[in-house]
């Protein structure tokens, strides 16, 4: 495998806060094999090993007040026992009572996957305990500075052609450092992307990620909320790779530049009509195989947009921007740009440079959130993945 | 090398993996608790029995010192002969679920473009991958679950269907719980698959993730074919391979252990042998926490064809002396990996044993023997205050964990010491030769 072209190897750890990042890191990523149980309480045989290992990891937070609640779960902030100033967001996952098959999937995938990625673009998953009443407690990364679809639709915000660079370069960092642990994130969006106290951005919300099927095994195409989604997907394909992300990437790098999403379909049909109208009608010339795909549909024939096309539309990402812009949004997936590509791209290196973390612009503090907990999590509801809203809300702290 | 240091961000390496010392230790220790808490519920039971029936006893100190030394408690040797038998039970009770093949293979669809050229190899593994890759998981959930619990305490029979369930929500091959249960021979309702989840999640440490090395085996035999078809891409490491003299290196190496027709055979057959030590050795011994997946698969390539293992692993890291280097470049002689390739050789070397080492407890009357002898006398040591996963599980979400276990079972534990004490009879009477075995074996099986 080549060596990492971008990524940061130091997981999770922030600028702005370095007494509680730095300690979280050492908290939870270095373990020396062998020593990877060790209960530090005393052997106190009238408890299991196993619940003195979960109250060890229990009694190093301290749970503060609630942040908010939703059908899913409920946040809180908290810290570490030992340093009141370092924070924590910890989730509390309800029992879902009318779900009778256990750990309901979202809440799997979000565990699997957060305890496996750690990366500075990825939210920390700190530990994962359980309270006595058989509560699943994940003690996340805090990020208090909202998401991108936030500050994309506060009129009050101005940001230019640097910010959009500096945050789309972050996105590409996670999203390269998923792929490379073969995971596939499959709801990439504004709100899933999280900001740290520091500016930086972190992709959140694991409900719906994978890891890559193997070859021949399929996967469901019911992911994805729908204005992000890839044409393979909205055809139905079952087998599909990390170009789907880069598609919602894509779709990201454009409305971050528009300010608006860029193909806000009313329906998948009327999502892939957005699609044809916007970069061309897939065929089989432009696409080999598509036509072959259950789902697929096409109502008019638009010819596929050059390069011209989104030079006219996004003038602010400059030539070298919207050559990228293009490469992600190749309606092909196999000639669509991987996360790699992305990042060896010649944009990042062209003026501007990408804004630094402490002049990106932050929200507007006095706006009140919503409570980011009772929406649901994409538009997917109606797949086999019924999930409550996952999205964690920070809006409560101050 | 980004790909080790990925590999230690696991938690599979981070939480899961051992010295051999630092895991006997472990286990010692688990055992220790275990049985001590096994003790203090049983004395605890006997207590409350003797106070409900005080005519029964007659001299209570006598009595009480005769059943103390009678709780024998299982050792940490002989929980994990068990463990390794519920494993093999699992696979059997996996092969259930075997998932219906998509029929309908196709091969062009958007994106896997990915390796059509080697398709044969991948479609004579693919029919059971998926299947194979939970039932792995399972099997590594019960024994990462059995590092930090007792089977005294929690029989792994009411763990195992949990643990294949979990799996196949990990791994992607979701069905609802009733199906599954449906699935299971025997009267085992949905309750009782998922009465043990979260314990069984809590053993695991909430880390779902386990690295197989069944995916590195399929890439280390892609390699192979593209070698054997010319197609090889040469380390950059070591300019002086190219495709061709790859080729020629392959075909000229040692013969195999088993006869072949011709090279691709050869890889089919080693292929196929290597999987095998894969989906059985590597499972139930612990490989998965002293070894990294790739170490596991190169150790078992190395059983099944070992001159074709040491090819694989001088195309990275240079032979010991390389007869081509010679000839163009006499300073390439000293091999700058070779320190290293003895090194992982060894480490291949000492995993293969314990590969090795591996027979099937249910293929051996022996092992069966000792593993009946265990069943036993685990009926006897096992604690009655954890009998009942089921209501454990259920009150815990009102009350505290803590104090429920004992208040819940209390007629349980009741019920089994009296099933005790009536067996203890038979026991004195000396019918327990011809009936005490299949009594208990009776009830293991279950």
């Amino acid at each position: 495998m080549a060596l990492s072209p971008f990524a940061s190897r130091s997981p999770s750890v922030t600028v702005a806060s370095p007494s509680s990042a730095l300690r979280l890191k050492a908290a939870a990523t270095h373990h020396a094999p062998g020593q990877a149980v060790t209960a530090k309480s005393d052997p106190n045989p009238e408890r299991e090993l196993t619940e003195q290992l979960n109250d060890d990891v229990r009694r190093k937070y301290v749970k503060g007040k609630k942040l908010g609640e939703g059908t899913y779960a409920i946040v809180y902030l908290g810290h570490f026992r030992d340093d009141p100033s370092s924070c924590v967001a910890i989730k509390k996952i309800k029992v879902n009572a009318e779900y009778k098959d256990g750990l309901t999937m979202d809440a799997i995938r979000e565990v699997k996957y957060l305890q496996e990625l750690s990366h500075r673009n990825v939210i920390a998953l700190h530990d994962v305990f359980s309270s006595k009443d058989q509560n699943l407690n994940l003690v996340l990364e805090f990020l208090p500075g909202g998401d991108l679809e936030m500050l994309i639709k506060d009129g009050d915000i101005h940001y230019g052609v640097g910010d959009v660079k500096a945050w789309m370069g972050m996105l590409a960092r996670g999203v390269w450092f998923c792929h490379e642990n073969f995971v596939l994130h499959r709801d990439i969006k504004p709100n899933n992307l999280l900001i740290a106290a520091d500016g930086e951005v972190k992709l959140a919300d694991f409900g719906l990620a994978r890891s890559f099927a193997d070859p021949y095994l399929n996967m469901t195409h019911q992911v994805i909320t729908r204005w992000y989604r890839p044409p393979e997907l909205l055809f139905g394909a079952k087998q599909y790779s990390g170009a789907v992300d880069v598609w919602s990437m894509g779709m990201v790098f454009a409305e971050l530049l528009l300010r608006v999403p860029l193909l806000a379909g009313m329906s998948d049909l009327d999502q892939i009509s957005k699609i044809c109208e916007a970069f061309g009608t897939p065929t089989e010339e432009n696409w080999p195989g598509v036509t072959q795909l259950a789902n697929y549909v096409t109502d008019k024939a638009v010819p596929l947009r050059g390069r011209e096309f989104f030079l006219q539309q996004f003038p602010t990402a400059g030539p070298v921007g919207a050559d990228l812009l293009m490469s992600m949004c190749v309606l092909d997936p196999r000639k669509r740009a991987t996360a790699l590509q992305v990042l060896q791209h010649k944009w990042w290196a062209t003026e501007p440079r990408p804004t630094k973390n402490e002049d990106l612009p932050r929200k507007s503090g006095t706006k009140k959130m919503g409570d980011d907990l009772a929406r649901r999590g994409g538009e997917t509801d109606d797949g086999p993945f019924k999930n409550a809203a996952r999205q964690l809300d920070f809006g409560g702290m101050k | 090398m980004i790909e080790d240091d990925i590999y230690r961000t696991s938690s599979q390496f981070r939480l899961w993996s051992y010295t051999e010392s630092s895991l006997k230790s472990l286990r010692t220790k688990t055992n220790h608790i275990a049985s001590e808490r096994v003790r203090a519920a049983l004395r605890r039971a006997r207590e409350r029995h003797a106070s409900s029936t005080p005519s029964a006893t007659g001299t209570p100190q006598t009595g009480s010192d005769v059943e103390e030394k009678d709780i024998e408690c299982l050792t940490p040797e002989e929980e994990l002969v068990l463990v390794r038998y519920y494993c093999e039970k699992t696979v059997e009770l996996g092969e259930t679920y075997r998932p219906p093949l998509p029929t309908n293979v196709r091969v062009s669809l958007p994106t896997t473009g990915f390796t059509q050229r080697l398709e044969p190899f991948f479609l004579r593994g693919q029919p059971k991958l998926t299947s194979i890759t939970y039932q792995a998981t399972a099997i590594q959930y019960l024994r990462r679950f059995y590092l930090t619990n007792s089977p005294m305490t929690y029989h792994p029979k009411s763990i195992m269907a949990c643990a294949l369930f979990l799996a196949t929500k990990t791994d992607n091959y979701y069905m609802s719980l009733r199906q599954f249960a449906e699935g299971i021979p025997g009267d085992t309702t949905a309750d009782d698959v998922i009465a043990p989840e979260f314990l069984l999640m809590q053993g695991l440490r909430f880390t779902f993730d386990v690295r197989h090395p069944f995916r590195s085996l399929e890439g280390g035999v892609m390699e192979l074919s593209a070698i054997a078809q010319g197609q090889a891409k040469p380390a950059p490491h070591l300019p002086h391979h190219t495709p061709e003299s790859l080729k020629q290196g392959l075909l000229s190496i040692a013969p195999p252990p088993v006869p072949s027709t011709s090279i691709t055979d050869r890889i089919g057959r080693a292929h196929g042998a290597t999987r095998e030590l894969l989906k059985s050795a590597a499972q139930m011994t612990d490989a998965y926490f002293l070894y990294t997946p790739s170490q596991i698969w190169l150790a078992a390539l190395l059983l099944a064809d070992r001159p074709l293992a040491e090819f694989y692993l001088d195309t990275k890291l240079g032979g010991p002396i390389d007869p081509t280097a010679m000839e163009t470049e006499p300073s390439n002689l000293q091999n700058p990996l070779y320190d290293l390739r003895t090194k992982l050789l060894q480490v291949l070397t000492d995993c293969g044993a314990l590969l090795q080492s591996y027979t099937p407890l249910s293929s051996d009357p022996d092992q069966m023997k000792i593993l009946k002898r265990i069943a036993k006398k685990l009926y006897h040591c096992q604690n009655p205050e954890k009998v009942n996963l089921k209501r454990d599980s259920a009150v815990p979400r009102s009350t505290p964990a803590i104090d429920a276990g004992a208040v819940t079972s209390e007629s349980e534990t009741e019920r089994l010491a009296k099933k005790r004490k009536l067996e203890m009879e038979q026991k004195q009477r000396g019918a327990h030769d011809m009936f005490g075995p299949e009594l208990v074996l009776d009830r293991t099986r279950h």
